[in-house]
Parts: structure tokens; C-alpha cells; sequence
């Protein structure tokens, strides 16, 4: 089987449409269940020697944070191949991630800025960290409100997608910002992080249980939202001739 | 081990960011679940609509 055909259902509408009838209740059973399984070890573990109990927000601000930035980069490669190979299906997957993506962004704003208050003293400081993912929730909302406020979906849709890929310059500042610049907000503690700066192996767990909760949420929900867009656009379609059959 | 639900004097902060959380999923799954509903019975009612039309 060469490339071409392994990707074929996610291009084809009616195969998506076979795949994701399994695999966005499946992945949302397996969500359900670590999350389950998370939420039960993420209040089992001891509370951290400096940051007391606030240490389990750790469990759904990182996933939350990380998540957002995943999001923004399917959201930027399923608007590149619309733009550049004129797949309808990435369009709508494009259209369908962008509330996930503001939904997770602002859950990390929210839960990070309920941590930062006792551990900093302060609910929101200007840093490169903070900043850059404010910058990111309005690049979602902007990608929205482009959507929505032209009535021509094609120009719509080739706006937004110019306007999602400006937006992936912003991944990188996101990701490094904390090394790039001097900030309030901590270096990274999982993946990269500087030696001394890694997570405690009791920690371990619960964050990767959650993180994997998280990602299977989004792809469940994700796939859900692509259906529905799938079947608006079969409407519409479906609108239109029986408006031609009634001339 | 066991449970540790007392946050002391972090739980202003920990119990609104989990009940936040929860809320933000329950919008998005429901939310989603009824987009899905909507525009797939609109597109089934519609097909049948066209059916009938051409019948």
C-alpha cells in the first residue's frame, strides 16, 4: 500500500465518514477512562514540599497548555492543505479544531493564572510565556471571527487559513519563550526540561494519564466536529437541489 | 495512600480550576454531540425530502 492510499480516508468523505463512526467513540472511551484513572492518582499523590496542594493543578494546566499549541498545529497543517491542495475535508477538519483549540488555550490561561496567584502572588504578569499564549487564544478567535464574518465560505475559508498560517510563527515563540527570554513563568519540567528541573517520578503518572486523557478528548471531539461539518455541508448540497427540482 | 481532598488554604484556587475545567469539557462534548445530531438529521430529513420529490 504506497503513502497515497494509506491516507485516503482522510481524504475521502465518505471513508472518513466509515473511519471516525468507530474511532471517535473509541477514542473518547479510552479519554474517559485515564482521565478516570488521572484524576484518581492526582489525588492520591503527596503534595509537593514548596508548592503545597496547588501542585496538582499541574495535572490539567499542562496538558491544557500543551495541548493548545497541538491544536494550533493541526489546525495550521490542515488549513495548508486546503490552501495548497484544495481538500475539502482538511477544511472542514481546519474549521472543526479552531473551538477545541480556544477551549483548551483559555483553560490554560485560566488554570495557569489560578496557580500563578499563590505561587507568584499575582493572577497575571506580562511575561514572554503568558503573552505569546494570549497572542495564541487570539489567533484562534481571530481564525473564528474570519470564518464567520464573511459570507462567501471559499473566501472565508481561504482567509482564515492564510490567517492560521501566520499564526504557526507564533508556535515556536510559545514553545521557547521561557528560554528565549527572561520570565516569571518556570522552564520546561517534562519533556526538555533542564537537568534538576524534571518532573518527580511520582508525578509522573497522573501527568501522563491526564495528558493522554486530553489528547484522546480532543481527537474524539474532533472527529465529532468534523462529522457534523461533513453532514452541513451534505445539507446544503442537499438544499440546493431540491431548490433546483421546485424551479 | 489515600485520598487528600484538603487543599487548606489553596482550595479557593484548586477547586475552581478543576469545576472550570469540567465545565469547559461538559460545553465542548455537549456542544459538539448536538452539532453532529443537528446537521445529521437535517441532512437525513432532506435526503428523504428529495426521495420523495423525485418519486
Amino acid at each position: 500500500m504506497d503513502a497515497r492510499h494509506t491516507f485516503d480516508f482522510l481524504t475521502n468523505p465518505e471513508r472518513f465518514m466509515a473511519f471516525s463512526r468507530w474511532a471517535a467513540p473509541l477514542l473518547g472511551v479510552l479519554s474517559a477512562i485515564a482521565a478516570a484513572v488521572g484524576l484518581v492518582l492526582t489525588f492520591l499523590v503527596p503534595e509537593d514540599y514548596q508548592q503545597g496542594d496547588t501542585v496538582r493543578m499541574m495535572f490539567i494546566h499542562i496538558p491544557a497548555a500543551s495541548l493548545s499549541l497541538f491544536i494550533y498545529l493541526c489546525l495550521g497543517v490542515a488549513s495548508f492543505l486546503a490552501l495548497v491542495f484544495r481538500q475539502a475535508l482538511a477544511d472542514l477538519a481546519a474549521q472543526a479544531c479552531a473551538p477545541i483549540g480556544a477551549a483548551y488555550t483559555a483553560l490554560a490561561l485560566i488554570t495557569g493564572s489560578l496557580w500563578g496567584k499563590p505561587m507568584w502572588g499575582a493572577w497575571w504578569v506580562w511575561d514572554a510565556r503568558l503573552t505569546s499564549v494570549l497572542v495564541l487564544l487570539l489567533f484562534y478567535l481571530g481564525y473564528m471571527a474570519l470564518r464567520g464574518a464573511l459570507e462567501d465560505e471559499q473566501k472565508a475559508a481561504r482567509a482564515a487559513a492564510i490567517l492560521a498560517l501566520v499564526g504557526l510563527i507564533n508556535l515556536p515563540i510559545v514553545k521557547f519563550s521561557v528560554e528565549w527570554w527572561n520570565t516569571l513563568h518556570q522552564g520546561s519540567s517534562t519533556f526538555m526540561a533542564a537537568k534538576g528541573d524534571g518532573l518527580p517520578a511520582i508525578y509522573a503518572w497522573p501527568a501522563v494519564l491526564m495528558g493522554l486523557a486530553y489528547l484522546g478528548a480532543f481527537g474524539a471531539l474532533w472527529l465529532v466536529r468534523i462529522r457534523a461539518l461533513v453532514w452541513r455541508r451534505k445539507a446544503r448540497s442537499l438544499s440546493l437541489k431540491l431548490a433546483e427540482g421546485a424551479r | 495512600m489515600s485520598f487528600d481532598f484538603d487543599a487548606g488554604k489553596y482550595a479557593p484556587y484548586l477547586w475552581p480550576a478543576f469545576a472550570i475545567s469540567a465545565l469547559a469539557f461538559a460545553w465542548m462534548i455537549t456542544s459538539s454531540l448536538l452539532m453532529a445530531r443537528r446537521w445529521r438529521r437535517e441532512a437525513e430529513r432532506l435526503q428523504a425530502e428529495l426521495e420523495s420529490s423525485k418519486s
